[in-house]
Order: C-alpha cells, then structure tokens, then sequence
C-alpha cells in the first residue's frame, strides 16, 4: 500500500508538472458529435494573442473525413447522413476497431447495455488537424510526436502541405511526395510523424489555413491553446482570457484540467493511505500481542536477569531491538514483494478508478474514442498517461516503510515495557 | 558487614496477612560462611530476597557496609545487586539461550566491563569452577545439574561481590554432587574472603558452616 500510495503521489506530482503553464480555449458547448458546432475565429483569438502574459497562441481546427466506399458512423447516429457528406479522403484508417466493437463488449459506446450495429462498410473516420503551429501537435493532446522524416510544415501559410502518422503512411503507402485527397483536393505529404501511443495514429496534419479553406470554415478554429509565461500567472491569465472571449468560449487552464484528471489518482491515493494506516495499526497489534507472549513466556528470565543487576531500561530495550529486528526485516521482505507486486496492484486500482470516470464522462457530449481521436481534449492524454503508471521504489520509499516499521516495533513493545518494569524477580524465582 | 535490624516482611493473601519475615535481627561480620536452616515456609526464602534487594521489606533495615539499602532508589538497588551480591538459585536460574561463558559474562555486562575482559575473567572463573572448555561453550540444556550449578556460582562471582546469596544451592543435586559444590563454595569464601550466606535445610551441610540461623515462622530462634 505504501508502494502503491508513494508512486500515486509521485504520478501526482509529475502530472501537474507536466501540465506545464496552458491554458486551453474551446468554443462554449462544443460538441464533437455535434452538427451545430460553434467556433471560435481567428479574430477573437487575436485578442487574446495580445493579452499580456501571454506568449503563444496555438490554434487548431479539427474535422474528420471518411473514407470513399465507406461509412464512419453507425446508421442516422447524430443525425450525420453520407448522403450529403463531402468530407471524403482516399486515406484508409490505421486504425481498426472492428472486432473489439462487433464484441460488443466495448463499454466506450455501450449505452444501457446494448451495442450498435454498425454497418459492413464501416471505417473509422480520419481526424484532419489544421495547426498554426505543427511543431507543438503534441500540445494539445497530451501526446508527444515526434518528425520522422521531411519537414514540419509552416503552419501559418496556405498550401497543399500535409503530414501524417507513421502508421497512416505505412497503411497507405505514402511515402514523401506522395499525395492523397481530402476534400476533393489533392495534398501531398511534407512530413511524416511518430506518436508515443496510438492517440495521434489516425491523425493528418495541415495548416490552418489550408484546413479553413478546404472545410469551408474560413477564419474558424475548434481550439487554441494560450501559453502563459509563468505559472504563477496562469489564474490570472485564465480570467482575462474568459473576460476577452465572453460567453462563447469555455477556458480552462492546465491545472484545471490536471486537477480534473488526477481525481482518480487523489482517491486511490487516499484509499493507499488508509490501507496503510489500516495495516500500520493492524501490524501494532499483532506485533504487541507477539511481543507480550514472548515476555509472559520468558518471564523467569527477566526476573533472573534483573536479580544479578540488570534495570528496567536494559532488558526493555532489549525488547525493544527484537521487536525491531522483527518489524524491520519483515519490511524489508514487504518492500521486496511490494516491489514486485505494486505495478499490477497500483495498475489495478488506478485503471478501476480511471474507468469510473471516464464512463461518467461519457455520458455528456463526447466519449473518450472521439476525443482521442480528435486529439480535442488535453484531458484524453492525461487519462493517457495517468493510466500508464509504474511503481518505482526509491530510496525515500525505503525510508518510509523502515519508519512504518520502527513505529510498528515502539508501539508494539511499549506494553511490553510495561509488563517488564512489573515483573518482581523474588516471585518470579520463588514460583517454580 | 551485614546487619539486620528487626527486619519484616507481610503479604497480603486474600483478606489475611501472611507475615514471611517477623522481625529478623542478625549480624554476619564480614568473610564469614553462614547458614539459614528451617523448615519450608519457615520465611527462609523471603529473609534472602529481602539481603539481595529482589523484595523490599515492610519494615526494618538492612545495613550493609554502613549503607542502608531499603532505602535506596531502584537504580542504586540495580547496582547493589551488581556490584555486592552474588545470587546462586535452587534452579540455577541460567539464561537458556545464551551459553555457560556468555551466561557468566552477563553481569559484568550490567556494570559495563569491556568485552575481552568480560571473556577473559568468564573463562579464568569457569576454570575456576572446574569446566572444560568444551562444556563452557555449552548452553544450560545440555550441562548436568551439578555443571549449572558451577556456572552460576562462576556467575555469581563474576563482579567479584563482597556477599553471596544461595538459596538451597544442592537441594536439586545429588549428596555427591552437592558436597562438591558446598567445598567449592566453602573454598572461594576461604580464598576470595567472600561472605557467604547459604539457606538450606540440609543439617550436614549447616553444621560445617562458620554460623548457622534457625528460623521458625520467620523468627530466628538459635544461633
């Protein structure tokens, strides 16, 4: 438990430091699914690019395209017919998802228990970012790509540019120079990208400009992170942010959102502590009653020891280093197996309590796939990387459960004392 | 010198006092082997532990060496018995696991000698008392009765008390074996000018000692 408390903690730690100092801006009542979207424009954005404090604006624009001779939604599912569908790509999807789907055990779009059908046809639709900065792609979604080959592509100028995942050109064959179409227009891959997991697989990345032009949407954007210059101004940042903005953007600033996702980790924390607590006081008193057997028993013995001269102090500290010796190698013993044994036990706790809340989240606007997919959440990469956690037993990990032990021995052996100091070495010799 | 003055000890058994020691006045000067005879529960028992501090009595004094140790503090009790009396048992009251040189090196431990001198006089007194190196390195369990019994007068004598106190020491020995133990406790007293003060009920050996108490329901009645 203490292993598993310690490297929640630690993940803890880590998490929020990674947030680093963001603040991410979405239009009020986005809703990926949704057909109605709002967006935010590039204008508005330029205020909030003048705000000070802030040093950098990235904006991104998201839409998704099917691929020709398939489908990317179950039948009349939010009201999206193909039939008038022009977001059309020749790309096929990397990523595959049938058979956990057709299960129909897959609880991310599982709703009262039962699946949908989906058609024979069906393909995962294909995310297309349109970025002012492709360099920071990672930004947004927790995730962190990295260029494989040819070159980031200028994110501010209008062209037929476009970068893809590794998987993306591998399943399509795409290789430098090799175009496709999105919108009926033909792009041609600059760069190609890795992902650290399989977030950013199904993603193309364009300019910003060029995603406007192609999705019709002129001057819109879906989501702009802010970078603030210091952490200590982010608060501050935020507000004015959603001063600038108004009722129609949500802004939310990193440590929001940390705060948001680390919830799970706070309670497996908390359930660590008490555990530990619970096995701290539980371990006292099997270690109190095992100590007073061993003095009832070896009752003649201290009474022989204190009639040649031995004090109260001596024998008791005497005991005092067995209950010791006794609490600190069966820590020792704990740490080794704690060692061993906390990845899946911290993996365990922490994906159960992740579970819970992800399909909480899931009953309000998008699920999780959607917001992977789309790399719209910073909270889908948090989930991400909260989720892959690894027990790690430091030094200051040793030194806490040495400690538990030594508390473990001085209240084990403090009634111990006590009888010590009680015993009366004329009965004790006399009573044979 | 040991001097006790009027010395009584009661317990409390349910709703009666039992009084063990009834006003015990007696003189040991120094050097001298003494006996306490009498029959069991005859207090004689009780007379020992209160001379070697184990028990504090209900009234009285016991003045040893001008000092008056009931009334002392615990701490100074310890070191009464550490450093002035020598305790040698019926049972002989081994420390089971540790061996015959550790169970003698014990006491000089309470009076903080150094080790190789606590090792050092352990094994000159176990050859004192006549055991083999091999048996010094033996724990109590597998020493016969009259081979504990030399340790814990090795024991006894490690901090080279001025007083020792036996309480019955052949009375689980064979009348061989526990002659040999009251020569060889006759013969330290002779040569280390040890007072020895031996209770027993076991009239050959009282009448071979310097002085001999009778106590009769905690009184003494001759000399």
């Amino acid at each position: 438990m203490l292993i598993a408390r310690q490297t929640v903690q630690d993940k803890i730690q880590t998490t929020k430091a990674s947030i680093g100092n963001t603040v991410t801006i979405q239009p009020a009542g986005f809703n990926s699914f949704s057909a109605a979207n709002n967006s935010l424009t590039t204008s508005q954005l330029n205020v909030v690019s003048k705000l000070p404090h802030v040093t950098g604006l990235i904006e991104t624009l998201t839409d998704r395209l099917t691929t020709i001779g398939t489908v990317s939604s179950p039948r009349n599912f939010i009201g999206q017919s193909n039939s008038t569908n022009t977001n059309q790509t020749s790309l096929k999807s990397p990523v595959k998802l049938s058979r956990r789907l057709n299960r129909g055990g897959n609880r991310l779009f599982v709703s009262g228990g039962s699946g949908f059908q989906l058609p024979p046809n069906f393909s995962l639709p294909i995310v297309i970012v349109g970025t002012n900065d492709p360099v920071q792609l990672n930004t947004a979604n927790g995730n962190v790509a990295t260029l494989v080959s040819g070159k980031f592509l200028n994110g501010n100028s209008d062209n037929n540019d476009a970068m893809v995942s590794q998987k993306m050109a591998q399943v399509n064959n795409l290789k430098l120079g090799s175009t496709f179409t999105a919108y009926s227009t033909q792009l041609t891959v600059v760069g190609i990208f890795a992902s650290s997991s399989g977030g950013t697989n199904n993603v193309v990345v364009v300019s910003l400009p060029t995603e406007q032009r192609l999705s019709g949407q002129a001057g819109d954007v879906t989501l702009a992170v802010a970078k603030v210059d210091s952490i200590d101004n982010l608060s501050s940042t935020t507000a004015a942010i959603q001063k600038a903005l108004g009722s129609s953007a949500n802004v939310t600033s990193s440590t929001d959102a940390a705060n948001l996702a680390i919830q799970p980790l706070n309670s497996v924390s908390k359930v660590a502590l008490y555990s530990l607590i619970g096995a701290i006081v539980a371990a006292s008193i099997i270690i109190l009653m095992v100590m007073v057997m061993i003095v009832r028993e070896r009752r003649k013995e201290i009474g022989v020891i204190k009639a040649i001269g031995s004090g109260n102090l001596r024998i008791a500290a005497q005991f005092m280093v067995e209950a010791l010796t006794l609490t600190v190698s069966a820590a020792i013993i704990g740490i080794i197996i704690g060692a061993v044994a906390s990845t899946p036990l911290t993996d365990m706790l922490v994906s159960n309590a992740t579970t819970n809340q992800t399909s909480i989240g899931n009953r309000f606007g998008a699920g999780p796939v959607i917001t992977r997919h789309f790399g719209g959440g910073v909270l889908g990469g948090l989930h991400r990387g909260i989720s892959n956690i690894h027990a790690v037993v430091g030094f200051n990990l040793i030194g806490y459960g040495l400690a538990a032990a030594v508390v473990i021995a001085l209240v084990g052996s403090a009634l111990t004392a006590f009888i010590i100091t009680k015993i009366r070495p004329s009965e004790v010799i006399r009573a044979e | 010198m040991l001097k006790v003055v009027n010395l009584k000890r009661q317990f409390k058994s349910g709703d009666t006092i039992v009084t063990a020691v009834d006003g015990v006045s007696m003189t040991v000067p120094d050097g001298q082997f003494v006996s306490i005879i009498g029959k069991s529960g005859s207090g004689k028992t009780s007379l020992l532990s209160l001379l070697g501090a184990l028990d504090r009595p209900s009234s009285g004094k016991i003045i040893v060496d001008g000092q008056d140790i009931t009334a002392i503090n615990d701490v100074q009790l310890n070191d009464y018995r550490a450093r002035t009396i020598g305790f040698v048992f019926q049972n002989y009251n081994l420390v089971p696991n540790l061996n015959a040189i550790e169970n003698v090196m014990l006491p000089m431990e309470f009076i903080g000698l150094p080790k190789s001198d606590r090792l050092k006089r352990a094994k000159l007194l176990l050859e004192e008392v006549g055991l083999s190196d091999d048996q010094a390195k033996r724990k109590p369990g597998r020493l016969s009765g009259g081979q504990q019994q030399r340790v814990a007068i090795a024991r006894a004598l490690a901090n080279k008390p001025k007083y020792i106190l036996a309480d019955e020491p052949t009375g689980n020995l064979d009348s061989e074996t526990g002659r040999l133990i009251f020569r060889l406790l006759h013969d330290l007293s002779k040569k280390e000018k040890t007072t020895i003060i031996t209770v027993t009920h076991d009239l050959e050996i009282a009448g071979k000692t310097d002085r001999s108490f009778k106590l009769v329901d905690g009184r003494i009645t001759d000399k």
